[in-house]
């Protein structure tokens, strides 16, 4: 099929890691502090985070109830503005931007994929997927949408609505929609959480597979250690500060690792 | 975002049923009184008397002041409430017109037969002269036309009524004494077009002093010249009468010189169709945002997920606009169609009443329904985008949360709003203190109504907040259990409550506020009469009114101290339009009591005039001095102020003598007659015998004639305004429905935790109770401070009367509505599986 209409101009193969091209972190955070509240009921979410996802890699960030793990995502994709500190997303500054370009940059350049309520019920699958570039008034590129619904092995469910897909296949169709922009950065707050292991190791395949095939990065939030298995990196956050790193991480690893930061006490 | 819109829209079906109805509603509203109004300013008054006249001249039926503000003149026309005479020397510039077949001059006069039993048969009749009997024309069907002063001709109708024919005899009623006639022919309008009127004719002389207007006419009817230009004829005549105030009608003119009473009638479906459609319109635009804020608050995940995908704020807004202009359109369309049918409910419904003379055809054109559907789509789509800026702008993760919270803090410009609201409220209430006319008062209290209610939605979530803190307290103390869960859900969802109280209150506050006016000014007015009216007997007649020569009968009996007659008409004293009562001056004081504050009653006499304390404050006119008062012909004559009263409203606000005003309306037979003295009923209905109209009565009995008469305008009231309760009653039921719907997964909850459907329920009683409290007392305090003030400018004490059984009709209907609204919903809520719907979305 022509790519008459392409919404990007970056290829769908593998991306070309041509050094110095582009800054090496997808996403940087630099001393991000995040306060809610005001006086005695202060609650101190983030304590001065600095951490660069490097281009291409995919990253779990796990961490004890209260540890700030969320709020650290949501600062990171733009959700959530820090108290203090910068965060810059493939060299744009998020945290001065206002609130109207910050929705365009979130459209753009960014995918989420949430723990459940993902997608519009009204609208099919299809439709679904191609919101954000309805949003930004342009049209998908036929080549790249076939792709990814091939992808997330939902080819023959283009037509059907939410109600009427399995938890698991609505997941894929969450995950088919953060890449359709291809984005810089694919956020997951939990995006297994409320799936049976059998379909939660069918997504985070599929999370790895975008990551090893078309290059994507993944920043991921989970509290489960054979999740966190299939990163490259896992981040542990504990009282709002990052208290560790693990590289090629096991499962048995990481739980231990977790047991340590006193996760299940 | 159209296709967002639609989907939506086709998802979401049971979502927007509230906001369908309530368009429709409000579209079908606006529709029905855009055609009353249209009706008023081009409805048509085919002419029936005067179908065969070209041209007719006429007095000048308006009163005409120029006003002089800085240094623009403006004239101001208003008009006259009785029929406006011609000096009968008009006639003469006319006759020698080149073009005019003949010049008729033309005598109206109210005249009745009488029937047997007493009662006049039905419908209106004239007396005219017979000359005047080629203006329709009439032809005769039998005998010929009346030569003596005695002979009368009737026309079919009157002659089918009264069972009399050629050869008959009747009585007639007029303005004078009633007199016996021979029927000496009957006619029937060429082209046998039934009439809604009787005519009689009597001969010239017997008419002009039946008429009783010593060189006047009440028209002159030109016929013309077959084959004459008509258009220069009429040119002709105006430049003939230049220098007269009399005007030239043809055409569509004709009807409202014929049927005075349309005429005022489309002047009073002007401004009611006004009133009720600006009302409407602003009670449909506080409902539909209320549907519309409630809908848009139950999609907050689904607007938060959209903004975590990345639809700014403004697409979010003009997604909802573009759904509400959808169930606008769709809303509207069919509405429209509904109010023209309402219109034409409306109109048979004022007709029956009376207010209505059925002379006056409504006018169904399709101005009023594009203009409903306009403003139906303006009304929906400004409502969605207003309910739509606080959820657009929510930051997605707090969207997203689990729990959605609502804000807890209104926005600063919602709470300037509403306090703006609340202060042109408070401000509409002053300025009602000082309205004395009804006329006036009426539009301002509905207005007020509405400002407050705007008021109370904007500051509703602040201040149901505080209530319900006090209000669940005491409900927790009665029920540890169902109490206890609804006052903290009242607690926690004060929006949500705030949605449901306003037009709840709205609905007490309209109700009581329409009810309560008529009966405060009507029992003001009743208790004015009661106490002033020292005569313990009255003379009362069904028809037109007591002949003076029955007062005359009356008066010669033995013990009988005083005989007042009284005739109402409305005289204008500078630009103010006031009710006036013609009265017998002597032995004034022994009849009535008005209360009189300075001078006396004593020195009425010929030429002056006694005002009521509002009507000496309006003209600062003070005793002694001279006041100019236009009667209701238009004639204008300097009057002395002998004395000031206070019950202005039971005995009108001037009180002028018999002959004055008598001699310048239209029916001069009074419409009762005070008698004072020591005489029997007995002996006053033997006085009485030879008049069977007329009907003595006793002081109690009075007070219901009285309020008989004043009854129409009330019920007008009513019914218009009734329909703006219906739709208000239809918000109430919308919005309960809604928010109840919604909270499936919140009784689910409740029920897997241990609640038992009935505590479910029990717990939304509770819930209702307080709801119910919280808007009968909002509504009962606003109704109470716009009907104090209204009493305060009507009578000038801050005592409004309202009847206790109806005031708890109208609480009892508001609970009814509220509990039932809550009820069905619910028990349907909680027929689903608990554990189903608790996984359901939205």
């Amino acid at each position: 099929m022509p790519k008459i209409f392409s919404s990007s101009a970056r290829p769908a193969a593998a991306p070309d890691r041509t050094a110095g091209s582009r800054p090496e972190a997808a996403v940087s955070l630099s001393s991000v502090t995040k306060v809610y509240g005001r006086g005695a009921a202060t609650v101190h979410a983030l304590r001065g985070v600095s951490v660069d996802i490097p281009r291409g890699s995919f990253t779990a960030v796990m961490g004890p109830s209260g540890s700030g793990k969320s709020t650290f995502l949501h600062c990171a994709a733009g959700l959530d503005r820090p108290t203090g500190g910068t965060v810059t997303l493939g060299g744009s500054e998020l945290t001065g931007l206002d609130e109207t370009r910050l929705t365009r940059l979130r459209r753009d350049r960014i995918g989420f994929v949430f723990q459940a309520f993902n997608l519009m019920p009204s609208l099919t699958v299809l439709q679904n997927i191609t919101l954000p570039l309805r949003l930004a008034g342009r049209r998908p590129d036929r080549a790249w949408l076939a792709e990814i619904v091939e992808r997330v092995g939902l080819a023959d469910r283009t037509g059907h609505r939410p109600a009427e897909l399995s938890g698991g296949q609505q997941q894929r169709v969450a995950v088919a929609r953060a890449l359709v922009t291809r984005p810089e950065v694919v956020f997951g707050d939990e995006p297994t959480g409320a799936l049976d292991t059998v379909t939660a190791k069918e997504v985070l395949g599929l999370l790895r597979q975008t990551v090893d095939e078309l290059g994507q990065t993944v920043v991921m939030v989970t509290h489960d250690p054979v999740a966190a298995s299939y990163a490259d990196t896992v981040l542990f956050l504990a009282d709002g500060a990052l208290a560790d790193a693990l590289t090629a991480p096991t499962a048995e690893l990481v739980a231990d690792r977790m047991s340590r930061l006193g996760a299940w006490a | 975002m159209f296709f967002l819109a639609l989907s939506t829209l086709r998802a979401r079906k049971g979502a927007f049923a509230g906001a369908f109805v309530a368009l429709m509603c409000a579209a079908a509203l606006v529709t029905a009184c855009g055609a009353l109004l249209e009706t008023g300013l081009r409805g048509r008054i085919p002419t029936e008397r005067y179908a065969g006249t070209p041209l007719l001249v006429t007095a000048d039926q308006e009163l005409h002041r120029v006003e002089r503000k800085g240094d623009k003149t403006k004239d101001k026309a208003k008009a006259l409430t009785e029929r406006a005479w011609l000096d009968a020397g008009t006639a003469d510039r006319l006759t020698a017109l080149p073009g005019v077949r003949a010049v008729v001059p033309e005598l109206t006069f109210p005249a009745e037969v009488l029937a047997p039993a007493g009662r006049a048969a039905g419908g209106s009749s004239w007396g005219h002269a017979w000359e005047s009997a080629v203006l329709t024309p009439f032809g005769l069907d039998a005998g010929r036309a009346p030569a003596a002063d005695d002979e009368i001709v009737l026309d079919a109708a009157a002659a089918r009524s009264a069972g009399a024919g050629v050869g008959g005899t009747v009585t007639v009623q007029s303005g004078a004494a009633p007199a016996a006639y021979r029927v000496v022919g009957v006619v029937s309008p060429a082209g046998g077009r039934p009439a809604r009127q009787s005519a009689l004719f009597f001969t010239a002389g017997e008419a002009r002093r039946l008429a009783g207007r010593p060189g006047q006419v009440a028209a002159v009817g030109l016929l013309t010249e077959p084959g004459a230009d008509l258009a220069a004829v009429r040119a002709r005549a105006v430049a003939a009468l230049a220098g007269t105030t009399a005007e030239v009608r043809s055409g569509d003119a004709l009807g409202p010189a014929e049927f005075l009473a349309a005429g005022k009638a489309r002047v009073k479906l002007v401004s009611m169709g006004a009133a009720m459609g600006g009302t409407s319109l602003l009670v449909a635009l506080l409902v539909v945002t209320g549907t519309f804020s409630l809908s848009v608050q139950q999609r907050v995940r689904e607007l938060a997920l959209l903004r975590a995908i990345g639809a700014t704020p403004r697409q979010l807004r003009r997604t909802v606009g573009r759904e509400a202009l959808v169930v606008g359109l769709l809303a509207g369309l069919p509405g429209a169609v509904a109010g023209l049918a309402l219109a034409g409910w409306l109109h048979r419904r004022f007709l029956a009443i009376g207010a209505l003379p059925d002379t006056l055809h409504l006018l169904l054109s399709p101005f009023p329904p594009v203009a409903a559907v306009l403003a139906t789509l303006l009304a929906g789509w400004g409502a969605a985008r207003v309910s739509a800026r606080r959820p657009a702008r929510v930051h997605p993760t707090e969207g997203l949360a689990e729990a959605a919270a609502p804000r807890a803090r209104p926005g600063a410009g919602r709470l300037v709003a509403g306090v703006l609201a609340a202060v042109g409220y408070v401000v509409l209430v002053l300025v009602l203190s000082g309205l004395h006319t009804d006329a006036g008062a009426t539009p301002v209290t509905f207005l007020s109504v509405v400002l407050a209610a705007v008021a109370t939605a904007l500051l509703g979530p602040s201040a149901v907040r505080f209530a319900t803190t006090v209000l669940g307290r005491v409900v927790q103390a009665l029920s540890p259990s169902a109490g206890f869960l609804a006052a903290q859900n009242a607690r926690a969802s004060a929006q949500r409550l705030a949605a449901v109280v306003t037009p709840l209150s709205l609905a007490v506050a309209m109700a009581s506020t329409i009810l309560f006016t008529q009966t405060t000014a009507s029992h003001a007015a009743g208790e004015q009469v009661r106490a002033g009216t020292t005569a313990p007997y009255v003379l009362a007649a069904a028809g037109p009114g007591v002949p003076g020569a029955a007062a005359e009968a009356v008066r010669g009996v033995p013990g009988v101290v005083a005989v007042t007659e009284v005739v109402r008409s409305t005289v204008y004293a500078g630009p103010d339009r006031f009710p006036a009562q013609g009265v017998t001056p002597r032995g004034l004081g022994r009849t009535m009591d008005p209360e009189v504050t300075a001078g006396s009653l004593d020195a009425m006499g010929e030429d002056t005039v006694a005002l009521s304390r509002l009507a000496a404050d309006t003209r600062r006119a003070t005793v002694g001095g001279t006041l100019p008062v236009t009667l209701g012909d238009g004639v204008t004559v300097p009057l002395r102020v002998v004395a000031v009263y206070e019950r202005g409203l039971g005995f009108g606000d001037l009180l002028l003598p018999l002959g004055v005003l008598a001699a310048h309306v239209d029916n001069p037979l009074a419409s009762s007659v005070l008698v004072a003295g020591t005489a029997t009923r007995e002996e006053l209905a033997a006085a009485a015998r030879p008049f069977p109209a007329v009907r003595i009565l006793g002081r109690a009995e009075l007070d219901a004639v009285r309020s008989a008469q004043a009854g129409s305008q009330a019920q007008v009231n009513y019914v218009a305004m009734g329909l703006i309760i219906a739709f208000t009653g239809i918000a109430v039921v919308n919005t309960l429905v809604m928010a109840t719907a919604a909270r499936r997964r919140e009784f689910a909850l409740l029920r897997l935790i241990g609640t038992t459907g009935r505590q479910v329920r029990a717990m939304l009683r509770w819930e209702t109770l307080m709801v119910v409290l919280l808007s009968v007392g909002l509504g009962s305090a606003v109704a109470y401070a716009t009907l104090a003030a209204y009493s305060t400018g009507m009578t000038g004490a801050a005592r409004p009367y309202a009847p206790p059984l109806t005031y708890l009709g109208v609480v009892a209907a508001a609970a009814a509505l509220a509990f039932v609204a809550t009820a069905l919903p619910a028990r349907l809520a909680l027929r689903a599986d608990a554990a189903g719907a608790i996984g359901a979305r939205e």
